[in-house]
């Protein structure tokens, strides 16, 4: 990323910071704030579905172990509500690397099907462990924000999203970032290269679950309330890859243009079709998938290089 | 004692006529991974379209789900075959990354489209067979609906094996498996053969979403676990492995109803994904060799 890019993004991040002193309104509040968050997830999400060409459809449990483990470290264990945060960041990190050395030891659709293996096993655990997440009554978040909640809330996620797209700017540049996307195009040529694959795409999978996590955090503490079905379900992990997918993987703006465009037609939907809404998301990939297989932004930044070349 | 022991038959027997369902399913999966190399994540909504469509023809036309399921089927086999033309065609050269994709796509789709057109709520239909027991002894019995669809399921597994492993359309289906391209220089043609192999593969979850009707809830979600469970069957039978996936839907009913009795119902599918990570980190070719189709 050039020098002035690099200027004009931070001026974007910094403008998106100043809307609270404009918008005061809690429902567009939060209505932004799931914008953003949602944002962040598909940048983080990116990392591994994009930039290293491996289909993570269970990013919920990274999102629900932020989640949970905010609520139970501070709840159950009596720690200071942020230690709790980190603490549940940490064990995302510990399950991306268990659940990494299973599934990177294969290819194919093998990693995408125990990513949902995964997530599925912590969702229904969480059901049916009753006394210590409250199953399917739920539980409690702590209030990370006691004065201005929304205004904070929404603060916190943009500089969520910031943190993803800064880590993803620095990574796609990096040489790691190289070994990222020469293991997407080729694994073996890749490996043949010298590029060790299997802790290249663990790390990566790392950073991204320690991203994925802080949003769950900031979800449960927004929401309030957790059940999880919510926080877990296959719902979670399908929106955050279908953001990535629809604005672009593997390029580092398009899960931004992916979040504005998802959450808003969810949200009109909602009041259109109610219990049906995710029909949408059904809708949307198979559109992505048979018209636009590079995204939004992949398509036309294609387009832009080829009329720049013709010119 | 005794009794303790009379409950694991039990438990035993209703996984084996449980597990020949799953083998059906996981069967119609084989089929369309082993011929097509597509993970197919609609696999569980083309079964809960089979229930629909038995239900339908029940509640309106009074027509037995017994022979309602062969209806389910032929309209699986000709929405698969139309649905392979129409969409998963177009992708045949795409990344399984983008297979997957499609058909996680296609599954919400039907999902959400049968709950826009039905509703949310459950149903579950009733007819005087459904309360029947075979008595076998003082402690095990065995429900007449689940033996009917255990019979039905036996004859036309078996006949399906029979069909991929002798036939000439099965020694076709089996040359595109091995090798896609020389099958074709053999004058095959695989874009035909693979639409009807992802026909006869719904066909397959037709019949076990209208034999499931009468033993199961209805709802627009009905299928999503046993979309899961199919991945389980045919990862633990080997992928593409057809008689795999027979064997190894029957080893996951009996697991599924020895943790029922053990633990409780709600653990099941906890501990199918369980022995589904334990088999891909131990033995990623399946428990049953590496044999494909």
């Amino acid at each position: 990323m050039t020098r002035k890019r690099a200027l004009i993004a931070a001026a974007c991040f910094v403008l998106c910071l100043l809307v609270p002193l404009v918008v005061d309104q809690d429902y567009q509040l939060n209505v932004l704030f799931r914008i953003t968050l949602f944002a962040g997830l598909g940048l983080a999400w990116n990392l591994v579905g994009g930039y290293a060409g491996q289909l993570s459809l269970g990013h919920a449990a990274f999102f629900g172990i932020g989640a949970y483990g905010l609520v139970l470290f501070n709840e159950k264990l009596g720690l200071p509500i942020w230690l709790a945060f980190v603490l549940g960041v940490v064990a995302a990190v510990g399950a991306a690397l268990l659940i990494g050395r299973v599934a990177f030891r294969l290819r194919g659709p093998y990693f995408a099907l125990s990513t949902i293996a995964f997530a599925e096993v912590l969702r229904i655990s969480a059901k049916n462990l009753t006394s210590i997440t409250g199953g399917d009554v739920g539980v409690q978040a702590p209030a990370l924000f006691d004065t201005h909640p929304s205004q904070w809330f929404y603060v916190s996620a943009v500089l969520l999203t910031a943190l993803a797209f800064t880590v993803t700017a620095l990574i796609v540049r990096s040489r790691f970032g190289y070994w990222l996307q020469a293991i997407r195009e080729d694994e073996d040529t890749a490996m043949a290269c010298g590029i060790d694959a299997a802790s290249t795409k663990l790390r990566v999978l790392a950073i991204s679950a320690a991203l994925t996590a802080i949003g769950g955090g900031l979800y449960a503490s927004q929401f309030f309330f957790i059940v999880p079905d919510q926080v877990v379900g296959l719902e979670i992990s399908n929106e955050i890859a279908i953001i990535a997918m629809l604005g672009g993987a593997g390029t580092l703006t398009g899960p931004l243009v992916g979040a504005v465009l998802l959450e808003t037609a969810t949200e009109l939907f909602k009041s259109w079709f109610q219990e049906a809404h995710l029909l949408i998301y059904g809708v949307l990939i198979v559109l992505v998938v048979l018209f636009l297989p590079e995204g939004i932004v992949g398509t036309v930044a294609r387009v832009w290089r080829r009329r720049k070349a013709g010119s | 004692m005794e009794v303790k022991l009379w409950q694991a038959v039990q438990a035993i027997l209703n996984g084996i006529l449980t597990g020949a369902l799953y083998s059906l399913i996981g069967m119609g999966m084989a089929l369309i991974f082993g011929v097509m190399r597509i993970v197919n994540f609609a696999h569980g909504a083309f079964m809960m379209l089979g229930m629909y469509a038995t239900w339908m023809l029940f509640e309106r036309l009074h027509v037995n789900p017994y022979f309602g399921f062969l209806a389910a089927a032929a309209m699986l086999f000709v929405l698969g075959y139309a649905t392979y033309q129409g969409l998963l065609r177009r992708i045949a050269d795409r990344s399984d990354f983008m297979q997957i994709l499609l058909t996680l796509g296609i599954s919400l789709i039907l999902t959400n489209g049968v709950q826009l057109i039905f509703g949310a709520d459950y149903h579950q239909i009733n007819f005087g067979l459904l309360d029947i027991n075979v008595r076998l002894n003082s402690h095990v019995s065995l429900n007449l609906p689940w033996l009917l669809a255990f019979g039905i399921t036996l004859v036309l597994g078996v006949g399906m094996f029979l069909v991929v492993m002798k036939s000439r359309l099965g020694r076709a289906l089996r040359a595109i498996a091995q090798n896609r391209y020389a099958a074709s220089l053999m004058g095959i043609d695989v874009m035909r053969i693979q639409a009807l192999s992802f026909g006869m593969g719904l066909a397959a979850v037709g019949v076990a979403g209208g034999l499931l009707l009468p033993v199961f809830y209805l709802y627009p979600g009905a299928g999503d676990q046993f979309t899961l469970k199919a991945f389980v069957i045919v990862v633990l039978g080997g992928m593409g492995s057809i008689g795999g996936a027979a064997i190894a839907g029957v080893v996951l009913g009996i697991i599924e109803n020895l943790t029922s009795l053990y633990w409780g119902n709600e653990w099941a599918l906890v501990v199918d994904f369980i022995v589904f990570l334990l088999v891909l980190s131990l033995r990623p070719s399946g428990l049953f060799g590496s044999q494909r189709v």
